[in-house]
């Protein structure tokens, strides 16, 4: 009987029109998705790759110089260093930050304390506000609208029409005759979102994706299904299908357009940025300060450290100005830890708000999981950072020394490899906010079925 | 009769549940909208006029020292928001807020706002502008889409027909009076508006009011536009459901796709240039020359030669001021050629891509309607322009007189000599004039051109279809 109502139903929807078309569009939308977020993941492959190929012929040819003379490491300091972001593991499922926040940067010596220039790539400034045409946008934003074209009347219009009563005189169970209707008409669209989100994944890096590939197949499922779940609860009140079809369409502008941009708001009031103007004058402050004491720090600095005192005991410019950029880290260090704090509590706060609206679950699960998402781009602004300390541990007490560089050093040069997330941690996050969204699933699924049950079943519009 | 009829669907629309309710919904929203915005904003021009005051101070003290090392010693700008920022932020949050301006380099204004925000940033802001070109239709269409389909579905219409109304005046009384409920509901939202920015320190510059009364003529534009539309649709559609669907598709299709969409799609059309490409074909031009066969180390040999020729002396030592001061004004000012044509081309590339897809508004209206009233907000890209011309000027005036310094304070051949710490007060800070309302309008006016058509052409539909109205 029950599968019978499912294929019956399966049948009914082959055979309405506007079905096909929206099933033609949402794959059309799919696949422009698909094939726009391949298209920047490409740019950015490509340019990762061009850095990784400059870096290596830098290093091929210091290597063959090295082999036959020393070198000055100011020299070669002063090329510095790029600090790449390897091309995100699944960048087809969700642009995420990855068009505005930099993945690439130069670590240079003289630079360290300088505030970094944060643009890697040309942008029009409209563009970055509209968002793009990608995976993430089509189904976090347009899936659940064809979605709910498909089941936004699975019992309302029955109602409407009397012929729900026809319906449940057969004997069916409400709830069984609901969900089969509510499982088939929206099964072509969850499959389609299912299968795209597979082709997203073929185009991920190579090896180690699996997992996050099938998390991210549950979430597009779970979030598919939080909106079949929200139908099928509406359905079961809704006097007649337009009312229906207007508290659906209420719905989806309060949990996709404004809960999203409420909590947005919330939390700038809350946790507001701190200043960055602030943060570049403070940094200017102490350089000026340091560069006028420039000689005496340097002075107190082979005080302290005289194994690194030169030779001839004369300061040089390049000591001198490593002594002030030192200083300078140091002075600015307390205003950075406290920028990126703030920061930090931000995003943990939107983390624990998410579940206000499951799009903005699905939509920071999909970026977490393709990469490009907050915690992945902070993981390597923290490893440059950390790497910034190492260019200045190494080539400082040579400066200082006026030792040149040997061959002996080739190996051990700083080298700037980023270490990605342990698994545990975006798994933890990803499976928080999928048991979120099932679980609001279950809610409403809950409420359904309590409100079906026979006693408190209405089947006539009054 | 109009007005009867008006006064009736007047009153209806305000005794509809649902109308009250999607009423105080948006009304509440835009309420939350201007006053968090008028916190944030406010925050915002406090601590970038903080730290230009902070930055000013940073330069004067910078003590004795070499004027070419202040040259690269530099300034910070920042720049300052808009106060109708306010009601639409824009792109300010996608544009750098601070440029550094040193000697031989133009820089880009870097650290955007968006990069120290969470990824909720990206779903939009919840700003007055958002409420009004997103929301407002749907609370137009919630009222207008069973105004026509919904009376003939139950039959009302051939009555009131039958009574000799004609189908013209019974249209038009419908849009004027379910128009002036919209009023009622947008009209607390432009005083609160108003009261917003008369609130707002400082917020006199550019002239704010002007903009203001224009961007409440571009969003009355609009949302009449929208009115007219919603009630031919329900003036055609068989029945309440199916005016319903076709709205509901069209708002999403306005509101939803049709941003992003342009966006990318005008990225195909005309692309923007790769960092990476922009960069060398800059460089290029600064060592070769615009046009690549004039290489740097050259002119500045034939410029050494014509300078002596000029103060007829043979070598550069007998020169009355330090030549390395004059090489140095020279090559800022051919560099300062070479990043006008780069900086200008890019830039005229970016002004010709938001252009692209503000004509696209002639599709979807919200394109025109966000390109109008972000230029009249005084944040969108042509404003950014500006700003950043302003800041490149002041790095042009700021090396210059360093240069000047280092040419007449320093003898002949040498970079050597500190500047006297007089010479930095000699420095005006810098402040920035935003472009008066004219700049705004210019801008404004493909979007507002694009909205007048739609107003247009959406009532003089509404005419034609009125007459034709079909009562079953």
């Amino acid at each position: 009987m029950t599968s019978h109502l499912f294929k019956l139903e399966l049948r009914l929807l082959a055979r309405e029109r506007v079905a096909w078309v929206m099933l033609v569009l949402f794959a059309a939308a799919l696949g422009y998705g698909l094939w726009n977020g391949g298209r920047l993941a490409g740019q950015q492959r490509e340019i990762a790759v061009a850095i990784s190929k400059d870096k290596e012929s830098f290093h091929a040819q210091l290597r063959e110089y090295l082999g036959r003379q020393s070198l000055d490491p100011k020299a070669v300091a002063g090329q510095g260093t790029m600090a790449v972001l390897p091309p995100a593991p699944l960048p087809l499922l969700a642009t995420g930050q990855s068009d505005l926040s930099p993945g690439h940067e130069s670590v240079v010596l003289w630079k360290l304390a300088a505030p970094a220039d944060t643009r890697s790539e040309l942008e029009n400034p409209s563009h970055l506000l509209a968002g793009r045409f990608d995976f993430a946008f089509v189904l976090v934003w347009l899936f659940p609208l064809f979605l709910l074209a498909m089941v936004y009347d699975l019992m309302a219009g029955d109602r409407e029409s009397g012929t729900l009563r026809l319906a449940l005189a057969q004997g069916v169970a409400p709830m069984q005759w609901l969900l089969r209707r509510a499982l088939a008409r929206a099964l072509p669209i969850l499959a389609l979102a299912a299968l795209a989100t597979l082709v997203a994944g073929m185009f991920g890096s190579p090896g180690g994706t699996t997992l996050r590939l099938t998390l991210a197949l549950a979430v597009v499922l779970a979030y598919g299904l939080f909106w079949v779940a929200l139908a099928v609860a509406v359905n079961v009140v809704a006097r007649s299908a337009a009312s229906a079809a207007t508290s659906l369409g209420a719905a989806w502008v309060l949990l996709v357009l404004v809960a999203p941009t409420l909590l947005n708001v919330s939390v700038e009031t809350l946790y507001p940025t701190p200043s960055r103007p602030e943060l570049v004058a403070a940094g200017r402050k102490a350089s000026g300060e340091a560069e006028k004491r420039g000689g005496d720090l340097l002075n107190s600095f082979y005080r302290d450290h005289p194994e690194l005192a030169p030779p001839g005991q004369q300061a040089d410019f390049a000591a001198q100005h490593l002594t002030v950029q030192g200083e300078v880290g140091r002075a600015v260090e307390p205003v950075r830890q406290k920028f990126d704090a703030q920061l930090a509590q931000q995003q943990t706060a939107v983390g624990r708000w998410r579940f206000v609206s499951p799009a903005i679950a699905a939509h920071e699960a999909l970026t977490d999981l393709a990469g490009t998402g907050y915690w992945r781009y902070r993981a390597f602004r923290e490893q440059v950072n950390a790497f910034k300390q190492t260019v200045a541990d190494f080539y400082t007490p040579k400066i200082h020394r006026r030792e040149p560089l040997t061959m002996a050093d080739y190996e051990r040069l700083p080298r700037f490899s980023f270490r990605e997330e342990p698994a545990g941690d975006w798994l933890e996050r990803a499976a928080v906010g999928l048991a979120g969204m099932l679980v609001l699933t279950g809610a409403l699924g809950l409420w359904a079925w309590r409100r079906l049950r026979p006693s408190r079943l209405e089947p006539l519009s009054n | 009769m109009i007005a009867a009829i008006a006064r009736k669907e007047f009153l209806d629309a305000w005794r509809d549940g649902r109308f009250r309710i999607a009423a105080v919904v948006v009304l509440a929203l835009l309420g939350v909208a201007l006053l968090m915005a008028w916190q944030q904003v406010e925050r915002t021009r406090s601590e970038r006029a903080a730290a230009a005051v902070m930055e000013r101070e940073n330069w004067l003290n910078q003590g004795v020292k070499n004027s070419h090392s202040a040259g690269h010693f530099g300034v910070y700008v920042f720049k300052p928001l808009a106060p109708l920022a306010v009601f639409d932020r824009g792109i300010e949050p996608f544009v750098g807020t601070t440029v550094f301006l040193e000697a031989h380099r133009q820089n880009q204004a870097a650290f955007l706002p968006a990069q120290d925000a969470t990824a909720m940033r990206r779903f939009g802001e919840l700003t007055a502008a958002a409420g009004l070109q997103l929301l407002a239709p749907l609370v137009i269409l919630l009222l207008t889409f069973g105004a026509l389909a919904g009376e003939r579905e139950r039959g009302t219409l051939r009555q009131v027909l039958s009574l000799g109304v004609r189908p013209r005046d019974l249209v038009l009384g419908k849009a004027l009076g379910l128009g002036a409920a919209l009023a009622t509901l947008l009209l607390p939202v432009a005083l609160l508006g108003a009261a917003a920015l008369a609130t707002l320190p400082d917020a006199e510059g550019g002239g704010s009011w002007v903009r203001f009364a224009w961007m409440g003529g571009a969003y009355v534009l609009y949302l009449a536009a929208i009115l007219a539309v919603c009630l031919a649709v329900s003036a055609m559609a068989s029945t309440a459901r199916a005016a319903l669907a076709v709205l509901l598709v069209s708002w999403a299709a306005n509101a939803v796709l049709a941003p992003r969409l342009a966006a990318d799609l005008v990225q195909h059309i005309l692309p923007t240039p790769k960092l990476v490409e922009f960069e060398a074909a800059m460089n290029q031009a600064v060592q070769e020359g615009l046009d690549g066969h004039n290489p740097r180390n050259q002119r500045l040999q034939t410029f050494a030669q014509e300078t002596l020729k000029k103060h007829g002396k043979t070598r550069i030592e007998e020169l009355p001021f330090n030549f390395n001061g004059l090489v140095m004004l020279e090559s800022e000012r051919m560099a300062g050629e070479v990043f006008d044509h780069h900086y200008g081309k890019l830039w005229d590339r970016l002004e010709a891509q938001d252009l692209t897809v503000t004509w696209a508004g002639l599709v979807a209206p919200l394109l025109g309607l966000r390109s109008a009233s972000m230029a009249l907000a005084g944040t969108d890209f042509t404003h950014h322009r500006h700003f950043s011309v302003a800041a490149e000027e002041h790095r042009r005036d700021f090396v210059r007189v360093l240069n000047e310094d280092m040419m007449n304070n320093t003898s002949g051949g040498h970079h050597g000599g500190v500047a006297d710490p007089s010479l930095w007060e000699k420095l005006p800070a810098f402040r920035y004039e935003p472009p008066p309302s004219a700049h705004a309008l210019r801008a404004a006016t493909p979007g507002l051109v694009v909205l007048l058509l739609w107003a247009v052409v959406a009532w003089i539909a509404l005419l034609v279809v009125a007459p034709r109205l079909k009562p079953n």
